[in-house]
C-alpha cells in the first residue's frame, strides 16, 4: 500500500527524501493501535490503518504545499501532532499520507503580554517550563503534559486549574491554519499583523470554525500556528525533586500549596466547590475520584487492585474528597486571606483538613494522564462536559448507571460518578466520565456502549460539549441545534469538497456503525441512503 | 399585496409600520454615515416571528436589518440596502435569573437600564463596558464584544449560549441550550460553544450579518461588599501603562479605567458648558482609576491586602504615582464615578454627546505599550486636520492582567455641521490606516473601517465570505456592513 | 489474589528474553504517550532538551523511538514482516540507553526494554542480525577476547610499576576491554585510586570480555557462555567483590549476566559494584581524601548503564490474567536504582571545583549513543547523540565534561575534536585521582 509515485516524488520535493517515507516498517510504527487512547475498539480495528506515507514538514509553507498535492493527486491526509489522541487521529483510508507535525516546534513567548505562540509540535510540558521560568502558568489539560498544546486547545483540555479561567478556547489568540485547499487563513491579529497577540475576529470570529471534532481531529484543515493566554502565576520556584515513578514539583507553601478536605457527603462536595468559586479564591479545585488516589498511592497494577478491591459502593458512596490548590498570586497575604475564606468554607458544611504533602505530583507542570491505562489496559473518556454545576451533578451518576449495565467488560468502579470539578470560578461545572476496560475482553459492548451515551444524553437533555467524536453525526445532529450537523456538513463541504482532509471525519463514527456487524443493533435512528461524502 | 401587508401575516398589524416619521428615525444614527431608508419596520414578539420574517426575507430576496436598541453609534443598523427593520423592541423579557448558577436569560430588547435594576435588587450584577447608553440592548453590547471595565476574571466575556436565526429562517441554539427540549433540559445554557462548531463566533462582531440572536445568557456576578475607589494623577502615559503592567498580573481590582482630561471632564461635568472647560483645564492629563473590593467573604482583608500590595509598590517602585482615594481638588469625585461605573449613563443625553452633541469614536485593541506610540499618531494626524487636541477624548481599558487594552479615540463634534462631520471622518479613516500600519488591531471594523481592515486581511475577508454564503446565500441580512 | 477475581483465561508468561511472545503484551499496551521519548514532564526543561530518545531524535520518524518500535515489534511477532535493512535499522540504531523502559513505567507496567532487547535476539535467531560491524567485533570476540581484536595478552599493559595489584584480595578489578587497550588512563587512575585507598585488589588472571556488545546486539547464546565462564572465572578467584570502572561492564556484570542465566543478581555470588559506589564510600569513611584543588568548571554526564539502566536483575516467571495482573507479584525495575547520588558526592567532596548540571540530567539524561555496539555500526548517529549533549555542555559553561564510562568518553572526545572545543572530556577516575 503506498499512494501515488507522482504525488511521493512531489512531496519529496518538499521536504527532502530524509523527511518523507512510504516504507511499510516506517509506515507500520504509525498504526493506532492495538494500545492507546480509545484503542483496543472496534472503531479502531475496524476503521483505522497504517498511513501510505509519513511526511514531516518544518514549516507553514512545507504544509500548504503538501495540502495542494494531496489537492492535486487526490492524496487522502491526515494531520498528526503526537498521535496520542487515539484511532481518531490516524489513517483511515488506504494509501493515506499521515502528516507529522513534530518537527514544527517553533515556540515564541511575550511575557509582558501574557501570550505564547507554539506550531503543533511543542507539547504543554516544555511551554509549562518556560512559563514558570517567567513568573506564568497555562492550564495544562488532562490529556497529560505530553500532548500537542495545539491540539488540546483547539480539541477542550481541562484541569482543575480551570477554576479561574474555564474555556480553553477562550484561550486562544491568533491562528494560523491551512485549510484544506491549501490557502492559509490567519485569524485574530495575525490576520493584519505579524503578532498574535489578539485572537477575535475582525468582525464575526472565525475560530469558531476551529472547534468542535471538525477542527481538532484536523478534518477542517490543519492549525500551524496557534498563540495562548498565559497567566500570571507568582514569583516563587516550584522545584522539580523525585525520582521516577515518584517525582513531583517541591511547593513554596508560602505561594503554593494544595489542601485536601474531606467532607461529609456529596452534596457538601459541591457546595464546597461552589462556594470557592463564589468567593472568588484558589488556584484550583477539584473533586478526587476514589480511583485516581489508589493509582497514586500504589505503585504498579497488583497492588493497584488490591487498593481497589477494599472499595465497594459505600465506601465510594462516603468518600469526599475536595482537593484546593491555593495560588498567592497577589502576596503572601493574599494566600492568607484565600486560606481563611476556604477553612470558612469548609466548616460551615463540617468537613476537616486532611494532610497534604507540599508536592505538585500533577497538574501544574505534569497532568498525569499515562496512569489511566494502568488498571486494565485500555481507557477513553467517554464524555466531557462543561455546563452547569447541577448538571456536572447528576450527569456522572447517569453515566453510572448506564455503564453498570456493561459492567464488564468495564472495570467495577462500585458506581463512581467520575471526575467533577468547577470552572469559571463557578459558573460551570465539569464533569468527565472515564471507561477503563481490558482489551484481550469481548469489546463490543464498549462499542455499543458509546453510541448508548448518545442517546443517553439525547434522552436526559445532557449537553455534551465535545461532541465526542464517538457519537454519530445523524444520531446527534438532529437533536442539537437542532441539526447542527447540516451546519457542519455544509462547512466541510465548502472548505473540503472532495473531503481529503482526514476522511471519513467527521462522518467516521456514522460508517463505522454502518460497518460493524455489532452495532447495527443499535443503530435507530435515520441516516441517508448515502452518507453525503465522496467514498475513497 | 405590499410587503406591509404580507409582513402583517406574520406579525400582528400593529408591530408593522411603514409611515415616513417611523422609518426615517431608522435610517440614521449618531454614527458619521450617511442615512439609507428602510422601507418597513416590523416588531416581532417571538423568535418564531422572527424566523418567519426571516423566512419571508429570504424568498423575496429583500434586505433584513436586525435592530436591538433605540440608541446607535456605528452606522450598524443604518440600512444600507432598504429593506425590513427587525425591531426586538418587544423582545424585551427578563426571561430567567438564576442566581444559584450566576446567570441570566435575557432577549434581545432588555437593555441596560431594565437588566441592572432587575439584578440590584438581588445584589447581583453583570460586568459592563464603560457607562452603557440605557437604552442600549445587552445582548447587542456583548455580541458586539464591547470591553469591560472589569479586570479581573481571566474568563473575560460573559456570553453564554444563545439562540440565533440563522439567515434561512431556521431556529438555532448555540452552545448547551442546543440540548432538545431547552430550557426543560439538565441542561442550563451556560456553555456557549458548539455544538460542533463554535456558532456562537460566527455571529460576534457580526453587526447583524450572519443572524438575529433573540436571547443569550450571561454570566452575572456577586455585587461586592466593600468598595475603595483610588485615583491617581498621571501625566505620562508610557509610566500609567507601567503601573499597569506591574499591578494588574498581580490581579489587583475590579475596575480599572485610564481616561485622559477630556472624556473624564465629559463624563462628570453637570453644568455645561462652564463646569466642562473648568474640569477639562483642571484635571490630570490622565487619570487612573481603580476600584478595589471585598467580596462577599472576608471583605475588609481583602481590601487590606490588595492596598498593602500597592502600597509596597508605589513605595519602592513608583514613587511619583499616588493612589488616593480622592482626587485632589475635586471633592466627591469617589462616589459620583463608583455609581457611574456600575450602572448605565443615568442621564438624557448620552455623555459622548454632551459636549457638542455628537461624537466619533475611533477604537481598536492595542498592546498597552504601544498606546503612546498610538497617542502621539493620533494627535499628529488630528493636528494636521486642525481638530484641536484639547478636545481630543482618550480612553484606555485595560483587558486581562494588562495583557492587552481598548485604546478608544474621542473626536467631538456638532451633528449639525456637515464640514465639521466631513473633517472627523477623513481624520478618522487617516489615523485608522496609520494605527493598523503600526500595529493596531480592528476588531469591530463599523463603517469605513470595514474596507480599511478587510483589504488588508484579505485571506479573513475571503474565508469570512465563504462561511457567510452557506448562513445567507442570498445575501439578505443587512448587506453592506462589514465586507458582504 | 489479585487476578483470580473473574474467570479470565491465564496466560504462562515470563520475562525471558529469548522468547519475543513473551513480550507482546507489553508491546500491545503501548499508549503512545511518549513518555519513552521525552524528558519526563516534571523535570521538563523548557523548550530546549525536550527529549531524551537518541534514536527518536535523531530520526523524527515515530518508528524511531518505542512508541513506534512496539508496533513493529509486533508485526514481527506476528511474522508479518521480512527483516529487511530498514527493519533492521530501526532495531539496532539504538544505543538501548534504558530512557523509554524508565519513561513507560512511570506510570505503566509495560517491559519496554526487555522488549527491544528480545527483538535483536530474534533478528539473530532468524538470522538476519546483527549488522555487519557487530559480527565484526563478535569475530574479534571469539579470536582474542576483546572487542578491538587486539592481541589478548597486551590486556594487562595498563598496570604500571605505580600500581599495586594484589595476588588474592577480597575486590577483585575488571578492566574491561576499553581500559585496557584504548583507555589505559582510566584503569590506571582506578587502581591508583584504589591503592590510595588500602584496599588491595586483584585482577582476573585471565580476563576476557565481558560481552557487552555480544548480549546488547542480540547474540545471546555467545553472550551467555561468555557469562559463564566470567562468573566461574570470578568465583574460582575468591573474589567478594567486582569492582568495575567501565559503566557498561557493570551493567553487564550486574543486570545482564544474571538476566541470562535466569537468576538474581543477589544469587551471582559476589558484589557488583562500580567505581562510584567505591569512591562515594571511601571518601565517606575517609579512607579517600581528596585534598588537592581540583581548578575545573564541570559538568557531569550521567552515563546509562550506571543511571537508568542499572536496577538490579529479579527475574519472573508466572501467569498473567484478569485486567493483565501478574502472579507472583514483581516489583518492576523503573530505574530509581541508578547512581545519582554517588558520583555527585564524589564531586562535591573535590575542592575547587565547580560542579554544574545540564539540562538533562540523572534518569533525564541524554545518552551519548556510543555504547552498545552502536557506534561502530551507527557512527552518525552516536556522532548526532554526542553533539546533543555537548549543546548542553555549552549552554551550561562548562569547561570539562566527566563521565564512568569510556563509551562516554571516547565518543565525547570525537565530537570535541571534530567541532574544535576547548571542552575536556574526563572519566571521574581521572578527576579523583587528580584530587588526591
Amino acid at each position: 500500500m503506498a499512494i501515488r509515485k507522482e504525488a511521493y516524488k512531489a512531496l519529496e520535493s518538499v521536504v527532502g527524501s530524509e523527511f518523507i517515507t512510504d516504507d511499510p516498517i516506517l509506515c507500520e510504527g504509525y498504526r493506532s493501535g492495538p494500545g492507546g487512547y480509545e484503542s483496543a475498539t472496534g472503531y479502531e480495528r475496524v476503521m483505522t490503518m497504517p498511513p501510505g506515507a509519513v511526511i514531516l514538514p518544518r514549516t507553514t509553507e512545507d504544509v500548504q504545499k503538501i495540502v495542494k498535492i494531496c489537492n492535486r493527486y487526490k492524496v487522502a491526509y491526515v494531520p498528526y501532532s503526537t498521535g496520542f489522541y487515539g484511532p481518531r487521529s490516524h489513517c483511515h483510508v488506504k494509501n493515506e499520507l499521515l502528516i507529522d507535525m513534530k518537527r514544527m516546534r517553533d515556540f515564541e513567548l511575550d511575557d509582558k503580554h501574557w501570550y505564547a505562540a507554539v506550531q503543533p509540535g511543542v507539547t504543554y510540558s516544555p511551554l509549562q517550563a518556560e512559563c514558570l521560568k517567567r513568573g506564568g502558568y497555562v492550564v495544562v489539560g488532562g490529556g497529560g503534559a505530553q500532548v500537542s498544546v495545539v491540539a488540546n486547545m483547539i480539541c477542550d483540555g481541562w484541569s482543575p486549574l480551570s477554576l479561574r479561567i474555564g474555556f480553553p478556547h477562550r484561550r486562544i489568540l491568533g491562528v494560523e491554519v491551512v485549510l484544506p485547499d491549501g490557502e492559509i487563513l490567519r485569524m485574530g491579529s495575525l490576520a493584519v499583523h505579524d503578532d498574535a497577540f489578539w485572537g477575535e475576529g475582525i468582525g464575526p470570529d472565525l475560530r469558531g470554525m476551529l472547534r468542535g471534532y471538525t477542527g481538532v481531529l484536523g478534518c477542517l484543515g490543519i492549525v500551524t500556528k496557534l498563540a495562548l493566554k498565559i497567566l500570571p502565576f507568582q514569583p516563587e520556584e516550584l522545584k522539580p525533586t523525585g525520582i521516577s515513578p515518584n517525582t513531583g514539583l517541591a511547593l513554596p507553601v508560602n505561594r503554593v500549596k494544595w489542601l485536601n478536605f474531606q467532607v461529609p457527603s456529596k452534596e457538601a462536595e459541591t457546595q464546597v466547590m461552589y462556594e470557592i468559586g463564589k468567593a472568588e479564591i484558589a488556584g484550583a479545585v477539584t473533586k478526587v475520584p476514589l480511583f485516581w488516589r489508589a493509582i497514586a498511592k500504589t505503585e504498579g497494577k497488583e497492588e493497584f487492585w488490591d487498593e481497589w478491591g477494599k472499595e465497594s459502593e459505600e465506601t465510594i458512596k462516603n468518600f469526599h474528597i475536595v482537593r484546593v490548590l491555593l495560588i498567592g498570586f497577589t502576596s503572601e497575604a493574599q494566600m492568607r486571606y484565600d486560606e481563611a475564606v476556604l477553612n470558612d468554607i469548609v466548616k460551615e458544611v463540617g468537613g476537616v483538613q486532611r494532610p497534604t504533602k507540599p508536592i505538585d505530583q500533577s497538574w501544574i507542570k505534569n497532568a498525569d494522564s499515562a496512569g489511566m491505562w494502568l488498571m486494565c489496559g485500555a481507557y477513553v473518556s467517554v464524555d466531557y462536559i462543561i455546563e452547569s454545576i447541577p448538571h456536572a451533578d447528576t450527569h456522572g451518576p447517569t453515566y453510572a448507571k448506564l455503564k453498570a449495565r456493561y459492567t464488564p467488560p468495564f472495570m467495577p468502579d462500585y458506581g463512581d460518578p467520575g471526575w467533577t470539578m468547577v470552572c469559571e470560578a463557578g459558573h460551570q461545572g465539569y464533569s468527565e466520565y472515564l471507561v477503563y476496560w481490558d482489551p484481550d475482553e469481548d469489546t463490543n459492548p464498549v462499542d455499543q456502549f458509546y453510541v448508548e451515551t448518545s442517546k443517553m444524553n439525547i434522552k436526559d437533555r445532557y449537553y455534551t460539549s465535545l461532541l465526542g467524536s464517538h457519537q454519530p453525526l445523524y444520531l446527534t445532529g438532529p437533536k442539537y441545534g437542532p441539526n447542527y450537523h447540516e451546519w457542519l456538513l455544509k462547512i466541510k463541504g465548502e472548505f473540503d469538497p472532495a473531503w481529503i482532509c482526514h476522511p471519513p471525519v467527521p462522518l467516521a463514527h456514522d460508517e463505522f456503525v454502518e460497518r460493524a456487524e455489532w452495532m447495527k443493533s443499535t443503530k435507530d435512528w435515520e441516516t441517508p441512503d448515502e452518507l453525503p461524502m465522496p467514498k475513497w | 399585496m405590499s410587503i406591509k401587508d404580507e409582513l402583517e401575516q406574520i406579525v400582528e398589524k400593529k408591530n408593522v409600520r411603514d409611515a415616513a416619521e417611523d422609518l426615517v428615525r431608522y435610517s440614521r444614527d449618531l454614527s458619521l454615515n450617511p442615512p439609507g431608508m428602510p422601507e418597513v419596520i416590523v416588531r416581532p414578539e417571538t423568535s418564531q416571528q422572527v424566523a418567519a420574517v426571516v423566512r419571508w426575507a429570504g424568498t423575496n430576496n429583500v434586505p433584513v436589518v436586525p435592530v436591538s436598541s433605540s440608541t446607535h453609534f456605528h452606522g450598524c443598523t443604518i440600512p444600507k440596502q432598504g429593506g425590513v427593520i427587525l425591531d426586538m423592541v418587544n423582545m424585551n423579557r427578563i426571561l430567567e435569573i438564576d442566581e444559584y448558577n450566576r446567570k441570566v436569560c435575557i432577549e434581545a430588547g432588555v437593555t441596560w437600564r431594565q437588566l441592572t435594576e432587575e439584578l440590584d435588587k438581588r445584589d447581583m450584577r453583570v460586568i459592563m463596558p464603560l457607562l452603557p447608553h440605557p437604552e442600549r440592548s445587552v445582548l447587542t453590547d456583548w455580541l458586539e464584544r464591547e470591553v469591560p471595565t472589569n479586570t479581573v476574571y481571566d474568563y473575560g466575556e460573559p456570553m453564554q449560549s444563545l439562540e440565533v436565526v440563522w439567515p434561512t429562517g431556521e431556529i438555532f441554539r448555540a452552545g448547551s441550550a442546543s440540548v432538545n427540549g431547552y430550557p426543560d433540559s439538565k441542561s442550563k445554557g451556560t456553555n456557549p460553544s458548539g455544538p460542533g462548531l463554535d456558532f456562537y463566533r460566527f455571529v460576534q462582531g457580526a453587526q447583524g450579518t450572519m443572524g438575529v440572536v433573540t436571547w443569550t445568557n450571561l454570566k452575572i456576578e456577586s455585587k461586592p461588599k466593600i468598595d475603595n475607589i483610588l485615583f491617581a494623577a498621571i501625566d505620562d502615559l508610557g509610566r500609567a501603562q507601567d503601573f499597569l503592567y506591574r499591578i494588574l498580573p498581580r490581579r489587583i481590582g475590579q475596575e480599572v479605567v485610564l481616561l485622559n482630561n477630556v472624556d473624564l471632564a465629559t463624563i462628570l461635568t453637570d453644568k455645561w458648558p462652564d463646569d466642562f472647560e473648568k474640569l477639562r483645564a483642571a484635571l490630570p492629563a490622565w487619570t487612573l482609576i481603580i476600584v478595589i473590593s471585598g467580596l462577599l467573604r472576608r471583605p475588609e482583608e481583602k481590601v487590606a491586602y490588595e492596598m498593602e500590595f500597592l502600597g509596597e509598590v508605589m513605595r519602592n517602585e513608583f514613587k511619583d504615582i499616588a493612589l488616593t482615594d480622592n482626587l485632589p481638588g475635586f471633592p466627591g469625585i469617589g462616589k459620583k464615578l463608583l455609581s457611574l461605573l456600575r450602572k448605565p449613563w443615568p442621564k438624557e443625553v448620552y455623555w459622548k454627546n454632551q459636549w457638542k452633541g455628537a461624537a466619533h469614536s475611533l477604537f481598536f485593541i492595542a498592546k498597552p505599550s504601544a498606546t503612546p506610540l498610538y497617542k502621539s499618531i493620533v494627535e499628529e494626524i488630528a493636528a494636521a486636520y486642525g481638530y484641536a487636541l484639547e478636545g481630543l477624548g482618550m480612553y484606555i481599558q485595560p483587558i486581562e492582567h494588562n495583557r492587552a487594552c481598548h485604546m478608544e479615540f474621542n473626536f467631538f463634534y456638532d451633528p449639525e455641521c456637515a464640514s465639521e462631520k466631513a473633517l472627523i471622518k477623513s481624520l478618522s479613516c487617516e489615523a485608522a490606516k496609520e494605527l493598523l500600519n503600526s500595529g493596531a488591531f480592528f476588531t469591530r471594523p463599523y463603517g469605513d473601517l470595514a474596507a480599511i481592515n478587510y483589504e488588508r486581511a484579505g485571506g479573513y475577508a475571503s474565508a469570512l465570505k465563504r462561511i457567510k454564503k452557506l448562513f445567507d446565500p442570498n445575501n439578505i441580512m443587512n448587506p453592506g456592513n462589514l465586507c458582504f | 489474589m489479585a487476578n483470580d477475581r473473574y474467570d479470565t483465561p491465564k496466560k504462562k508468561v515470563s520475562f525471558e528474553v529469548r522468547d519475543l511472545n513473551n513480550f507482546v503484551y507489553d508491546m500491545s499496551r503501548c499508549i503512545k504517550c511518549k513518555g519513552c521519548y521525552w524528558v519526563e514532564h516534571t523535570y521538563m526543561p523548557g523548550i530546549k532538551y525536550t527529549t531524551r530518545c537518541p534514536s527518536g531524535t535523531w530520526n523524527e520518524f515515530d518508528s524511531y523511538q518505542a512508541a513506534g518500535k512496539v508496533r513493529i515489534g509486533l508485526a514481527v511477532a506476528e511474522g508479518k514482516f521480512d527483516w529487511t535493512p530498514k527493519l533492521l535499522e530501526v532495531i539496532y540504531a539504538d544505543p538501548l540507553c534504558g530512557a523509554c523502559d524508565v519513561g513507560c513505567k512511570r506510570n505503566l507496567d509495560l517491559e519496554i526494554g526487555l522488549s527491544l532487547e528480545a527483538l535483536r535476539i530474534k533478528a539473530v535467531k532468524d538470522g538476519a542480525g546483527p549488522m555487519p560491524a557487530h559480527k565484526k567485533i563478535a569475530r574479534n570476540i571469539a579470536d582474542t577476547h576483546n572487542r578491538f581484536g587486539a592481541a589478548h595478552d597486551s590486556r594487562k599493559k595498563w598496570i604500571d610499576k605505580g600500581i599495586g595489584v594484589a595476588e588474592k584480595a577480597d575486590v577483585l578489578y575488571f578492566g574491561g576491554c576499553s581500559a585496557s587497550y584504548t583507555n589505559n588512563e582510566i584503569a590506571q587512575a582506578t587502581g591508583k585510586v584504589l591503592n590510595a585507598s588500602g584496599t588491595p585488589f586483584m585482577v582476573m588472571k585471565d580476563e576476557w570480555c565481558c560481552g557487552n556488545v555480544l548480549y546488547s546486539v542480540g547474540m545471546i547464546d555467545e553472550a551467555t557462555e561468555i557469562a559463564k565462564r566470567n562468573i566461574e572465572a570470578v568465583k574460582a578467584s575468591g573474589a567478594k567483590t567486582l569492582l568495575t570502572s567501565c559503566a557498561e561492564c557493570y551493567r553487564m556484570w550486574k543486570v545482564d549476566y544474571p538476566k541470562m542465566l535466569d537468576i538474581a543478581t543477589a544469587d551471582l555470588g559476589f558484589d557488583v559494584i562500580h567505581l562510584l559506589e567505591f569512591a562515594d564510600d571511601a571518601i565517606r569513611n575517609g579512607s579517600v581524601k581528596p585534598v588537592r584543588n581540583v581548578d575545573l568548571r564541570l559538568t557531569y554526564h550521567d552515563a546509562c548503564s550506571v543511571s537508568r539502566l542499572c536496577d538490579a536483575w529479579r527475574p519472573w516467571k508466572g501467569e498473567r490474567g484478569w485486567m493483565g495482573t501478574i502472579e507472583p507479584r514483581y516489583k518492576r525495575r523503573r530505574g530509581a536504582e541508578g547512581l545519582y547520588g554517588q558520583p555527585r558526592n564524589i564531586l562535591g567532596a573535590i575542592p575547587g571545583l565547580t560542579v554544574v548540571e545540564m539540562p538533562r540530567i540523572r534518569e533525564n539524561a541524554f545518552c551519548c549513543g556510543a555504547g552498545r555496539g552502536t557506534k561502530e555500526a551507527f557512527p552518525d548517529l552516536a556522532r548526532f547523540s554526542a553533539n546533543q549533549r555537548l549543546e548542553e555542555v555549552r549552554e551550561v559553561g562548562a569547561e570539562a565534561l566527566v563521565s564512568a564510562c569510556p563509551f562516554c568518553k571516547n565518543n565525547f572526545s570525537q565530537a570535541v575534536e571534530a567541532h574544535g572545543e576547548e571542552v575536556k572530556v574526563m572519566d571521574i577516575a581521572e578527576v579523583i585521582l587528580a584530587s588526591l
